[in-house]
C-alpha cells in the first residue's frame, strides 16, 4: 500500500488536558525544565516494582531514589514530546539518516 | 573575562609534525618517545590515558622512518601520536569504554576502523584515553579510573564523555585524538579544554569495531589543537565501510583543500531562542565569533527544547536496552550514576519512545529547511565554562540544573539530527570555552572552512596550558 506523504504536525484535539481541535500548540516554547523533581508518588515505586519484576532487575532498595528521580526526569522530558502532537501517519527515524 | 594572547609558542600541531618528519628533519621514533615522555611526566596529574602502547607505538615509528630511508612516501600523519577513548578497540587490549565490568571482555582481535585509517596515513597510536562510564556522562568523572582533570585548572572538569580526549589534547600531551559523540561527547569536552573538535555528520565516519552506547545517535570524530589537524584526521577517516551498518556509501570528499577559501561567500547565523547563552562567558564566546564572521541574523531552530527532550529519551532507553542484560547480572558493578541512569530507561513506555522517534523525523524537516538560507548556524558548545570536579550543579540563568545531564544541552538538539558541528575555542580568561559551528548534513567543509577561518584571525585558539 502507498502510503500518504506526510502533513504538516497538526494541533492537538483529543488529549485529556481538554485541548481543542485547531488550538495551535506546534509553536508554543516548551516550559523550562527545574532541577526539583516532584514528590514521589505512590504509582512510581508500583512502576519500578513491576518494572523491574518484569525485566529481571533487581533494584537494591538503597538506588531507589536513584532510579526514581531519574524516571521522573525521564517522564518529564516525555510530557514535552508527548503534548506536541503529529499526524497519524507521522513515520518514525529509528534508523536515522541525515 | 580577560582575553589570553592570540598567539603563543603552542606545541608543535599534528601538520607541523607531518612536515617535519616527511622532510626529514625530525624521526618518528623521537616524536613519538617525546609524547611518550610528556604523558609519562604529566598524566599523573591530568589521568587522562587508561592504557599506553608503549611498545606498539615504537615499533610503528621506527618502521616508518625505515620506509622514509627507503624512499617510501609517507602519509599525511606520519609520525604524529595519536590516542582513542577506551571505547575503540586496540588489538590485544580488552575495550572497557569506561567500566569495571568489560575489563574481563577478552582483549580485542582487531583495531577500530579510524584506528586503521590514521596509521594508515602514517599516525601512531600510543594510548586509550579516560572517559565517562559506557559514554553516559557530560562530566568526565569516572568511579573506577578517577575523573580526567582539566589541564587549564585541574581541579575542574574536563567535559564528557570523551574526557580523556580533551585532556590529553587540551593538556599537549598529544596533539591529536578520537572519542565519541552521542550527545555532546566531543563538543563539551573540547569546550571544557579549549580545543578544536569534530562531530561530523552522522553515518559519516565508519564506527566499527567500536563499543556502542546509543546506535541511533552515535558519532565518532576527532579532537585537535588546530582545524587543519582537524581538517587532515578527518579527511583520513573518510570512506564507506561496510562493517557499519550506519556507514554512508558516499565518496570521501576532502577538506584539507578547502580549508583556505575561508569564510567568503558563507551565510552565518546565530542560533536563538532555546540557545540564547545565559552566562557572561557563553555570550562573550559568541559574540566574538559572530562578529568575526559578520553573522548578524538570529535564526531560530523550532522546538529545540523538546528535540533535547526526544533525545534524551531515546538515549536513556536504547542505553538501557543496549546494557539490559548486563543490569541484570552486575549493576552494582556499575557507577551508581549510570546504573541509576539505566536502569530508569529501562522502565520507560515504549509509546513514550516511539514518540520520540516521530518528532525526531519531524524536527529535521523543519531544521533542514533552515540552510535554504543559511549555510552554518552558531550556538554555544556549553552553557558555562569547567564546573569544579564533583560540582553536581550549575546556574543556567536563574535555574539551578544538575551538571551531569545538562552539560550537553546545547549540543543534544543538534547531534540529535546528525547535523555536522565544528566545536571552536574561544581563549578567554580564566577558562576557555567553546561555539559550535553547525552545518547541512554532510557540510563538513562549511564548519572548518569557517573554524580555520576564525582561527587565521586570532578570535580562536587552543591555547597552551599550564599543566
Amino acid at each position: 500500500m502507498k502510503r500518504k506523504s506526510a502533513r504538516k504536525a497538526k494541533p492537538s484535539s483529543s488529549r485529556s488536558g481538554g485541548k481543542k481541535r485547531g488550538k495551535k500548540i506546534a509553536n508554543k516554547a516548551a516550559p523550562p525544565l527545574s532541577h526539583s523533581p516532584p514528590p514521589a508518588q505512590d504509582w512510581e515505586d508500583a512502576l519500578v516494582a513491576a518494572s523491574a519484576r518484569a525485566l529481571g532487575l533487581t533494584i537494591d532498595p538503597a538506588w531507589l531514589a536513584g532510579v526514581k528521580f531519574n524516571l521522573q526526569l525521564i517522564f518529564r522530558h516525555a510530557a514535552l514530546v508527548d503534548e506536541f502532537v503529529l499526524p497519524d501517519d507521522a513515520e518514525p527515524a529509528p534508523v536515522f539518516h541525515a | 573575562m580577560l582575553d589570553r594572547p592570540a598567539t603563543d609558542n603552542g606545541p608543535p600541531t599534528a601538520a607541523a609534525i607531518a612536515g617535519a618528519v616527511a622532510a626529514g628533519q625530525l624521526s618518528a621514533q623521537s616524536v613519538v618517545e617525546a609524547a611518550l615522555s610528556r604523558i609519562s611526566e604529566r598524566d599523573p596529574v591530568l589521568n587522562s590515558f587508561t592504557a599506553v602502547t608503549e611498545q606498539r607505538a615504537l615499533t610503528r615509528a621506527q618502521a616508518l622512518d625505515q620506509a622514509r630511508a627507503r624512499g617510501e612516501p609517507l602519509g599525511p600523519l606520519a609520525g604524529v601520536p595519536f590516542a582513542v577513548k577506551n571505547l575503540f578497540d586496540i588489538a590485544g587490549i580488552p575495550t572497557v569504554a569506561g567500566s569495571k565490568i568489560n575489563r574481563e571482555a577478552p582483549p580485542a582481535a582487531r583495531d577500530a576502523a579510524l584506528i586503521e585509517r590514521l596509521e594508515r596515513a602514517g599516525a601512531v597510536l600510543v594510548g586509550a584515553l579516560n572517559m565517562g562510564e559506557y559514554a553516559y556522562d557530560f562530566t568526565g568523572e569516572n568511579v573506577h579510573d578517577g575523573a580526567s582533570h582539566n589541564p587549564h585548572d585541574i581541579e575542574r572538569m574536563t567535559g564528557g564523555s570523551s574526557g580523556g580526549s580533551g585532556s590529553a589534547v587540551g593538556g599537549a600531551l598529544v596533539p591529536l585524538a578520537l572519542g565519541s559523540d552521542t550527545n555532546g561527547s566531543i563538543r563539551v569536552p573540547s569546550s571544557l579544554c579549549g580545543i578544536f573538535g569534530l562531530k561530523p555528520t552522522y553515518g559519516r565516519l565508519s564506527r566499527a569495531r567500536t563499543f556502542p552506547f546509543v546506535a541511533s545517535l552515535d558519532h565518532l570524530g576527532p579532537f585537535a589543537r588546530s582545524a587543519h589537524d582537524l581538517a587532515l584526521a578527518y579527511d583520513a577517516m573518510q570512506g564507506f565501510d561496510p562493517d557499519d551498518p550506519a556507514c554512508v556509501d558516499r565518496p570521501a570528499e576532502p577538506v584539507t583543500p578547502e580549508l583556505a577559501r575561508g569564510a567568503e561567500g558563507l551565510r552565518v547565523a546565530v542560533a536563538a531562542g532555546y540557545f540564547k547563552c545565559r552566562s557572561g562567558e557563553a555570550c562573550c564566546a559568541i559574540d566574538r565569533v559572530a562578529a568575526a564572521l559578520g553573522a548578524n541574523r538570529d535564526i531560530d531552530l523550532p522546538q529545540a527544547e523538546r528535540a533535547r527532550a526526544a533525545a534524551f529519551i531515546i538515549t536513556a532507553t536504547e542505553g538501557a536496552s543496549l546494557h539490559l542484560d548486563r543490569l541484570r547480572r552486575r549493576a552494582g558493578d556499575f557507577d551508581p550514576a549510570v546504573r541509576d541512569r539505566l536502569l530508569a530507561g529501562a522502565m520507560a513506555p515504549a509509546a513514550l519512545v516511539d514518540k520520540a522517534q516521530k518528532f525526531r523525523r519531524w524536527y529535521r524537516d523543519q531544521v533542514l529547511k533552515l540552510f535554504d538560507d543559511v549555510d552554518a548556524i552558531l550556538a554555544p558548545a556549553t552553557p558555562c565554562t569547567a564546573p569544579l570536579i564533583g560540582q553536581k550543579t550549575f546556574m543556567h540563568g536563574d535555574v539551578e540544573l544538575p551538571v551531569r545531564a545538562n552539560l550537553g544541552l546545547y549540543t543534544q538538539p543538534i547531534s540529535f539530527i546528525g547535523l555536522p558541528v565544528a566545536a571552536v575555542p574561544v581563549p578567554l580568561e580564566p577558562l576557555p570555552i567553546g561555539v559550535q559551528i553547525i552545518a547541512a548534513p554532510w557540510r563538513e567543509d562549511v564548519t572548518l572552512r569557517l573554524a580555520h577561518a576564525l582561527e587565521t584571525k586570532g578570535v580562536v585558539a587552543a591555547m597552551r596550558p599550564p599543566v
